[in-house]
């Protein structure tokens, strides 16, 4: 969050943001659905919380050292994140090494939480289902679901996800839907989509930063997902919400620099 | 400059993939398992060391204005030469490089080295750097190779050094690094290696993000 995000001096005068404040943010918006999901998974998922935390937390620390920084927290949101997508059935050490493989390779590359250009969680998630015949990714229940939406409220209010980019990816997904299987299906779509739509498609990080740019990469992200569910011929997955966001937050850069170009041009008509 | 130097710079100090970022394609394509990287490596070797001494000995007669289409015909030449035995001697393994053998007349590091070099020297040192240069690009095809077979099938050659699971063993083989995308973390992590060894191939950044980088806690 400290590149992109709170660059901006505005920013950080209004909303009085700095990274630490961030993690904390998006660590108390997690708070619910972690909490659900260790009821529902009990004593196993606070193994995998563990591990996933411990690997991130470490990773982190070393480059820290190496960069001679203060010592930090920032990957905990992504290890918290990684932790709801994993079924509790993979082996730990697997997801030791597919936490690792997503905040060195999506994160700490880059400098840190906020220099990369995807989510690292969902780096992590793309990692484990590439690398491991037969993991896959647990399917968020309505109970997480609903534990995220007080997490959403907070993260909208304060300025640090997009109404924009959800917006446009839900209108994306409910239009689809409708086209598919008309009104029946349109609930089971969002609670299964809500978790990865604010966790990891509106990451403030992996998502496009200009306004208008948000109404485009939400509405890449939400055709990707629905491309990915038709190629998977299921219901919506939590793989294609995972693929979909790593591709979409590629294109977020391009379209920020055509936004503004476009801008830049209309303006240079209206004034020149 | 000696002969030495032809040789031994390319190895490390200035290598053809980790600091020229010249051969990357094939690098990605044929380092799936060891031993198509090993053909790989010595049909590339091959290709640079003739194609240098060939290009060196004409120099003085290849006209400015057309050396690009010279260099590249005669490259094509060894090339098809080489594709050619080794569909005669070696079908199996011509099979499995498929494309990439041919290929190599494309690749950015010969017509680079016959650029660079052969154009505007020697014979002897043209074939030395050729060489070296092809030795230098082995030795990185033959660590990604090597790293990819043994992590992404748990073996070496296609000898099984360690029981999979599948097999009943412990070793779960990595699919991830059978995939191309491995082949890039694999490479990026060894540019970063040799540039913590050698801190004088870091390239100074394009941009600085100067007012985060000094507000950072």
């Amino acid at each position: 969050m400290t590149g992109r995000l709170l660059d901006s001096h505005l920013m950080q005068q209004r909303r009085g943001w700095t990274p630490a404040r961030v993690t904390l943010a998006q660590s108390i918006a997690l708070a619910g659905p972690v909490g659900v999901s260790l009821a529902e998974r009990g004593a196993v998922q606070i193994a995998v919380l563990m591990t996933a935390l411990v690997a991130c937390l470490a990773w982190e620390l070393a480059f820290d050292l190496i960069r001679g920084r203060s010592p930090s927290l920032h990957t905990v949101t992504a290890a918290l994140i990684f932790a709801i997508l994993v079924p509790a059935t993979v082996p730990l050490w697997q997801i030791a090494l597919a936490a690792s493989f997503g905040v060195v390779f999506g994160e700490l590359v880059f400098g840190g939480r906020g220099y990369g250009i995807v989510s690292a969680a969902a780096a992590a998630a793309g990692f484990l289902v590439f690398s491991f015949t037969g993991a896959s990714l647990s399917v968020t229940s309505e109970a997480v679901a609903l534990a995220t939406l007080p997490g959403a409220v907070l993260l909208l209010w304060g300025g640090l996800i997009s109404w924009r980019v959800l917006a446009s990816v839900a209108a994306v997904l409910m239009a689809v839907e409708l086209a598919r299987q008309g009104l029946s299906g349109l609930p089971m779509v969002l609670t299964t989509a809500v978790f990865g739509l604010v966790f990891l498609v509106a990451d403030p990080v992996a998502s496009a930063s200009t306004q208008w740019g948000r109404w485009v990469y939400g509405l890449l992200a939400g055709l990707l997902i629905m491309l990915f569910d038709t190629l998977a011929g299921s219901a919506i997955g939590p793989a294609a919400l995972v693929f979909a966001s790593l591709l979409a937050s590629l294109f977020a850069p391009l379209i920020d620099h055509l936004t503004v170009a476009v801008i830049v041009r209309r303006r240079g008509r209206v004034h020149g | 400059m000696s002969l030495k130097h032809h040789l031994i710079s390319p190895l490390l100090g200035n290598n053809p993939i980790t600091l020229q970022i010249l051969g990357i394609c094939s690098a990605l394509a044929v380092t799936t398992t060891l031993s198509t990287a090993i053909t790989m490596s010595v049909a590339l070797t091959v290709v640079l060391c003739l194609s240098g001494g060939v290009i060196s000995l004409m120099r003085h007669h290849i006209p400015p204005s057309i050396r690009l289409i010279i260099q590249i015909t005669i490259v094509a030449s060894i090339v098809i030469v080489i594709d050619q035995f080794m569909q005669a001697f070696m079908f199996e393994m011509s099979k499995r490089l498929s494309i990439f053998v041919g290929l190599i007349v494309t690749n950015c590091l010969v017509l680079g080295r016959a650029e660079a070099f052969a154009m505007r020297n020697p014979v002897l040192p043209s074939v030395v750097d050729g060489l070296g240069n092809g030795l230098g690009y082995s030795l990185i095809l033959l660590i990604v190779g090597a790293l990819r077979e043994f992590l992404g099938t748990g073996g070496l050659m296609g000898v099984p050094l360690v029981t999979t699971v599948a097999e009943g063993g412990w070793f779960e083989p990595l699919g991830l690094m059978q995939l191309a995308p491995s082949a890039f973390f694999i490479l990026g992590l060894l540019v970063w290696l040799v540039r913590v060894l050698r801190p004088e191939q870091v390239e100074q950044p394009e941009f600085r993000l100067k007012a985060a980088e000094d507000r950072r806690p």
